[in-house]
């Protein structure tokens, strides 16, 4: 068997940031050790005088580097922007499970922050050939992240590219492309309604889910969520058996 | 780096500990996690989640929330049940070297007295009671906050148990002093200090002209605690001579000398396991080297020179 890509904690060297919209950066950092994340797997970043790690999505991997792309929010965000390029930073992974890639037409849908690990997957998707179309939709054109690689783009208030939100003509693009699978990430509401499309249309859903964490690897049982396991209800842990689940075992709130 | 000479060997009355320093029930898992960290095999043990005669699903709200020096938790005891932790995680534990105590939770005397009878027969080299859990027939009085009912539970374990036994007390009491005694009268071999201290966060956050409100009653944990159980140790260390084990807040080298002043034997790592999920062997390493740099002979040597 082959054993799954250890969880290390690695004092890294940061080697790029770039503010990437109005409230969105980027970040590299050079682990300094070859690492093969796969897309929807994450990081957690020690945020100095901070008790919880915070775990921020895989964007980019690229032998020894991981990339993310976050937004600032509160204190360990704010830590995160403080940090220059060649400072240290402690970031442990990858960890969590990771999008089920299947070579069948695949819709990738992100809402917000929720591109970044969708951009991961498209990439992925991209080098193995694999057909695709990812959909992404922002509140306005400034909070669009510079780095990201969508091929349309909804805007709330119609600022960038069609006005709307990100699911606005999701039906129509199933009913012409005839996706066989679709993939989702940003705000629950989103995912929630992904997961009732795929239902509808009876194709099949990948959702990566968010919840607040503190051990992050599956110890402390803080995040754990109802599923549907046959005609069971049991619990799973979003920061291992997850972020990513099937659309169709989560039982929403 | 490599742990020298035994000069951390712990005896804590009986236990023979490689080093003092151990992690603390329900943030260590049955480590299967964190052996991609470090060797938890170099740890002076791992405590086990607590472990319930039957599987336990543990709360439906939301269970942790952080506050300002720490976390609030409220997992409501989530695990495997006795019987799959025999069959699934004990095997690992032996199979990697990996010195372990049990940690055990009933709501009844019935049920820790049944847990005791199932670690004996199976050698369970030691157990931590978790006193901290309601006794389900007093309605929601906590075993470890009344001294009779304390003493009856751990002698009725002390009856159906062989093995070493370690007491953990809960700081949710009046006199903490009063509950060890009855813990060391009733067979207790250690005593560990301290459980969560109740606590509470309130997230606030006003938007679209409504509040949003985050709300976890819980078991407060962490750096915030240390002044606390600090004066749990050493209270305790005045009034019972079984070896006491301090637990909270605990971070870096430094908290852990002042437990050892305060008069605990070793000590458990609890929340900062989450904060830096190699910190437990870091801080052997470092107690190690403080030793071997500062000239004392050994642990031992250094605990009579730190005792206040
Ligand atoms: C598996 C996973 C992957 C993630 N990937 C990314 C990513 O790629 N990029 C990114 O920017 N963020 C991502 N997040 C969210 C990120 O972890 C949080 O935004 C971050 O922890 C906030 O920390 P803070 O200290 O800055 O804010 P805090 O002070 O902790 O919170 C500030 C405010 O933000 C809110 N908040 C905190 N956490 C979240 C959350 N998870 N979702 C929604 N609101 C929250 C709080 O309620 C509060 O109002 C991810 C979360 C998870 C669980
Ligand atoms: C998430 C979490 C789960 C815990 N579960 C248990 C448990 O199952 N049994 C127990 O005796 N103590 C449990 N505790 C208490 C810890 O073992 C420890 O006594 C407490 O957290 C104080 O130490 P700390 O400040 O180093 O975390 C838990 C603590 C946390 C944070
Ligand atoms: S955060 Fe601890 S189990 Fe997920």
């Amino acid at each position: 068997m082959i054993k799954d890509q250890i969880k290390k904690i690695y004092k890294a060297k940061i080697i790029n940031t770039e503010k990437v919209s109005t409230n969105s950066y980027y970040i590299e950092i050079d682990c300094n050790k070859e690492i093969e994340a796969k897309a929807g797997q994450f990081v957690s970043i020690y945020c100095e005088g901070l008790t919880f790690r915070r775990p921020f999505s895989i964007f980019t991997n690229n032998k020894g580097k991981i990339g993310i792309l976050y937004k600032e929010r509160g204190k360990g965000t704010k830590y995160i922007k403080s940090l220059k390029k060649g400072e240290s930073i402690d970031i442990s992974g990858p960890l969590g499970n990771s999008f089920s890639i299947k070579n069948c037409k695949s819709l990738l849908i992100g809402a917000g922050i929720g591109t970044a690990p969708i951009s991961f997957l498209k990439s992925k998707l991209e080098n193995e050939n694999i057909e695709n179309i990812f959909i992404a939709g922002f509140l306005n054109k400034n909070e669009i992240p510079k780095l990201i690689n969508p091929n349309i783009i909804y805007t709330d208030d119609g600022s960038f590219g069609k006005k709307g939100n990100v699911l606005s003509d999701t039906e129509e693009i199933i009913k012409k492309y005839k996706p066989e699978i679709i993939y989702g990430c940003g705000p629950e509401i989103v995912l929630k309604k992904i997961s009732e499309l795929g239902e509808r249309y009876n194709i099949e859903t990948q959702i990566s889910l968010e919840k607040l964490m503190a051990c992050s690897i599956g110890v402390c049982r803080g995040c754990v969520i109802d599923i549907k396991h046959g005609t069971k209800t049991v619990n799973a842990s979003v920061c291992k058996d997850g972020p990513v689940f099937w659309g169709n075992e989560v039982i929403w709130q | 780096m490599a742990v020298i000479n035994n000069i951390l060997q712990t005896n804590l009355n009986g236990l023979i500990l490689k080093n003092p320093i151990m992690t603390a029930s329900g943030t260590y898992g049955y480590a299967d996690e964190y052996d991609d960290f470090i060797n938890v095999e170099n740890l002076g043990a791992i405590v086990t989640k607590a472990i319930s005669l039957k599987p336990r699903e543990g709360n439906k709200h939301t269970r942790i929330a952080e506050t300002e020096a720490g976390m609030i938790n409220s997992i409501g005891l989530e695990n495997v049940g006795i019987e799959k932790f025999l069959k699934e995680k004990l095997p690992v534990l032996k199979e990697k070297n990996i010195d372990f105590i049990m940690n055990i939770a009933g709501s009844t005397q019935e049920e820790y007295t049944e847990l005791a009878k199932i670690c004996n027969e199976n050698k369970i080299k030691a157990i931590e009671l978790n006193v901290s859990c309601p006794n389900v027939k007093t309605g929601c009085i906590e075993f470890g906050v009344d001294e009779k009912a304390l003493y009856n539970l751990v002698s009725e374990v002390r009856k159906n148990y062989k093995g070493y036994l370690i007491v953990k007390l809960t700081p949710n009491v009046t006199s903490i002093e009063n509950i060890g005694i009855a813990a060391e009268k009733a067979g207790a071999n250690a005593i560990s200090a301290i459980n969560t201290i109740k606590g509470m966060s309130i997230k606030l956050n006003y938007i679209n002209g409504r509040f949003n409100k985050a709300v976890v009653q819980g078991g407060y944990s962490g750096i915030g605690i240390k002044p606390a159980a600090l004066s749990a140790v050493s209270k305790l260390s005045k009034v019972v001579s079984i070896p006491i084990i301090g637990i909270g807040g605990i971070e870096k080298l430094n908290d852990i000398l002042e437990f050892f002043a305060a008069g605990a034997q070793a000590i458990q790592i609890g929340t900062a396991n989450f904060t830096h999920p190699d910190i437990a062997e870091k801080l052997i390493f470092e107690l190690e080297e403080y030793i071997l740099q500062n000239g004392f002979k050994d642990l031992n040597e250094l605990k009579r020179e730190l005792r206040i």
